[in-house]
């Protein structure tokens, strides 16, 4: 058992990885009080920015052209969810309704870009990151095994991220206003808090997140940006929802999800696995989800004005 | 604001005309016969998915460049029956009277095409069509193509183990279908025939023979691909379309990390897409079919009124339907050599590669 949690553990990382930072953009979003169905959109803006970028950089500079790929993924990302940001916000339109909007078109928008500019829907990637052991720390027992070896340099990035949103969200004043934002924004406007410029602020960082997520994607397990992104920006809205909106329930949700998902898709190379059939391994997640969430629902942490576009005139 | 309105909609019936005027000009059939058209549909990939739908694509333009044809291809926006119906009525009463159909997914939609559209010809790759019984109904305007797969894998097979000598092998394919199966079982008896014939010592155990059941699943192909070379797999055969995508890059992460990691690539060459350093590349060989030859040569047959219509025609040896890539890097000349030799084999009927699972692994 344990030699095979051990060989699993960090491929499950790997695919946990862009899970957890793009839901935790939603986080952003949704405590501000903006939904982002788009997440999955945003994750194809990342992946597409960040193959084209490390694929036109890779020759001349090939160390730095993954990280070059993942900022502009990061820039791209901020900037596409500009566009839901002014639809929702400036417009006050159906928040719904605009991710989704936002999910077809970059899907489109990316596979007609990649075809002009490449010649080929696909974008492949020469270089990708490699898996390294931590130093010193690999040799501690038991974690040094699982946390610290074969990990890949954008995990530490995230879950460095994961802790400086957390701070920002809960112990500075900005984190405080957003999630007031999402509470009570006639409260929070009284107060003198700008409730359009904060909103906006969250949604860029939701987008940012999410194609870093994106871009996370092609630098580390897949190595060609396809034109989609396979459903994990649903899975990390998902996870969001089942982290009931706390970094700490995101990390663990997107991890559960990660974990789940990587057994099904190697039970079948592993004999002690292979035995179960792998319907049951491939649905377990989704039915714990609907489990935890029927059993949650009436205790929900959703923010108060989830979904609500604000109304200055509205009492 | 009306005026603007009216205006706006006569600039555009306008540049409508101006667009159909050059169409009916650059259109004009010849006399007596109308031109060829040739139409493709895809299927669940895309058109540059580097394998299936790409190989098919090249042949058909390269067809449409010589012979100076019409082309087009269209995507359905899904995978059932009822999809690819519409996608082929669409072209076929576009004037698009021959019809290339990839993948063993058309089957029931050209056994239905072929008697709606009677004046369309279908060229139908890796099927042949039936209402869902498996009973082929081949049409007067219809050629199935099948592709010799397990002597493509045989090939590959031979090649991979004669040129690492020993050691543990492994394969991933997509979904569990024949072309998919026939590529795992010729491969395995490739590499049996290495053993026997060339004194190699290459195994392969039941764990590391896997089915992923998708085309598309970039992430489990990695996963899995990691699971193999973690156990001390030399060398994974993919032939898994996306799936497989994610297997070369796990070939590639570990290789440039300085470890050993291949792959045998499937139905087209797919050298460049393991490159991961320089000019290196990941993969050992590919077991291709000629996929784009086939396309090729329907529509060239079509063109001179020789379409071979009714018949279910098999690309193997015999006429160089399959094979592998003349020039890899990763394969010493004396093992082509040695391949070459079995391709002869092959191609003169003295040896046989069975395309059924017989004692085989799965």
């Amino acid at each position: 058992m344990w030699s095979l949690i051990t060989q699993i553990f960090p491929y499950a990382v790997a695919f946990t990885i862009p899970l957890l930072i793009t839901s935790l953009g939603g986080l952003f979003s949704e405590r501000s009080g903006i939904v982002n169905i788009g997440l999955e959109g945003l994750m194809i803006i990342g992946m597409f920015t960040g193959a084209l970028t490390i694929s036109v950089l890779e020759i001349a500079m090939p160390g730095a052209a993954i990280w070059v790929g993942l900022l502009a993924a990061f820039i791209a990302g901020a900037l596409f969810a500009m566009l839901h940001a002014f639809a929702c916000i400036t417009l006050n339109a159906n928040q719904v309704i605009s991710g989704i909007a936002v999910n077809m078109v970059a899907g489109a928008l990316t596979t007609y870009l990649a075809r002009n500019i490449t010649g080929s829907g696909n974008i492949l990637i020469i270089h990708g990151l490699v898996r390294k052991d931590v130093p010193v720390l690999s040799a501690l027992p038991v974690i040094g095994r699982l946390v610290f070896t074969q990990t890949y340099a954008t995990t530490w990035l995230v879950l460095f991220l994961v802790v400086l949103s957390t701070f920002t969200l809960y112990k500075t004043k900005f984190g405080l206003r957003l999630r007031a934002c999402g509470e009570h924004p006639h409260a929070a406007d009284s107060a003198g808090i700008n409730v359009h410029l904060v909103r906006y602020l969250a949604v860029m960082i939701s987008g940012a997140f999410a194609g870093l997520g994106g871009a996370t994607v092609i630098v580390t397990y897949s190595g060609e940006f396809n034109g989609t992104a396979a459903g994990l920006g649903f899975l990390a809205l998902a996870a969001l929802i089942f982290g009931q909106w706390k970094p700490l329930g995101i990390l663990g949700a997107t991890f559960f999800f990660g974990f789940a998902s990587t057994v099904a898709n190697v039970s079948q190379a592993i004999p002690a696995l292979a035995k179960i059939s792998g319907i049951y391994l491939k649905t377990f997640p989704y039915i714990v989800t609907l489990i935890a969430l029927v059993l949650s629902s009436k205790s929900s942490q959703a923010p108060k004005a989830l979904g609500e576009p604000y109304d200055k005139g509205k009492r | 604001m009306l005026k603007r309105g009216i205006s706006f909609v006569l600039v555009l019936v306008l540049a409508a005309a101006m667009f159909s005027g050059c169409g009916k000009q650059a259109d004009k059939p010849e006399p007596g016969k109308p031109a060829l058209k040739v139409g493709m549909v895809t299927d669940f990939g895309t058109i540059d998915d580097k394998s299936f739908n790409q190989g098919t694509w090249e042949g058909v333009l390269r067809a449409g460049k010589e012979f100076g044809l019409e082309t087009r291809y269209l995507k359905p926006v899904g995978t059932t029956e009822a999809d690819y119906m519409k996608e082929i009525g669409n072209l076929s009463d576009a004037g698009f009277k021959l019809i290339v159909c990839p993948g063993f997914k058309f089957e029931t939609a050209i056994f239905q095409a072929q008697d709606k559209y009677k004046d369309t010809k279908f060229v139908l790759i890796d099927g042949y069509p039936h209402k869902g019984d498996w009973a082929p109904v081949v049409k007067e305007n219809t050629v199935s193509i099948f592709f010799a797969e397990h002597e493509s894998g045989f090939l590959a097979g031979l090649a991979a183990a004669l040129q690492l000598k020993e050691g543990e092998f492994g394969f991933i394919g997509g979904m569990e279908i024949p072309p998919v199966q026939k590529f795992n079982w010729g491969f395995q008896q490739g590499v049996k025939y290495a053993n026997t014939n060339y004194g190699t010592n290459v195994s392969m155990k039941a764990e590391n023979v896997i089915y992923q059941g998708t085309f598309d699943n970039v992430a489990a192909g990695q996963q899995l691909a990691a699971q193999m070379y973690d156990r001390g797999v030399r060398a994974i055969f993919t032939a898994a379309g996306g799936v497989g995508v994610g297997s070369i890059n796990e070939a590639k992460a570990r290789a440039k990390a300085g470890k050993e990691a291949w792959i045998v690539g499937v139905d087209v060459d797919q050298y460049g897409e393991g490159v991961y350093e320089g000019n290196k590349s990941v993969i050992l060989t590919s077991a291709m079919k000629y996929i784009d030859v086939a396309a090729y040569d329907m529509i060239k047959a079509e063109k001179e009124g020789k379409f071979p219509g009714g018949q279910i025609l098999t690309f193997s040896a015999v006429n160089d339907g399959i094979g592998i890539p003349k020039t890899n890097p990763n394969l010493s000349d004396d093992v082509y050599k040695k391949v070459m030799d079995a391709f002869a084999k092959l191609k003169n009927g003295s040896l046989k590669v069975s395309d059924t699972q017989g004692d085989l692994l799965r």
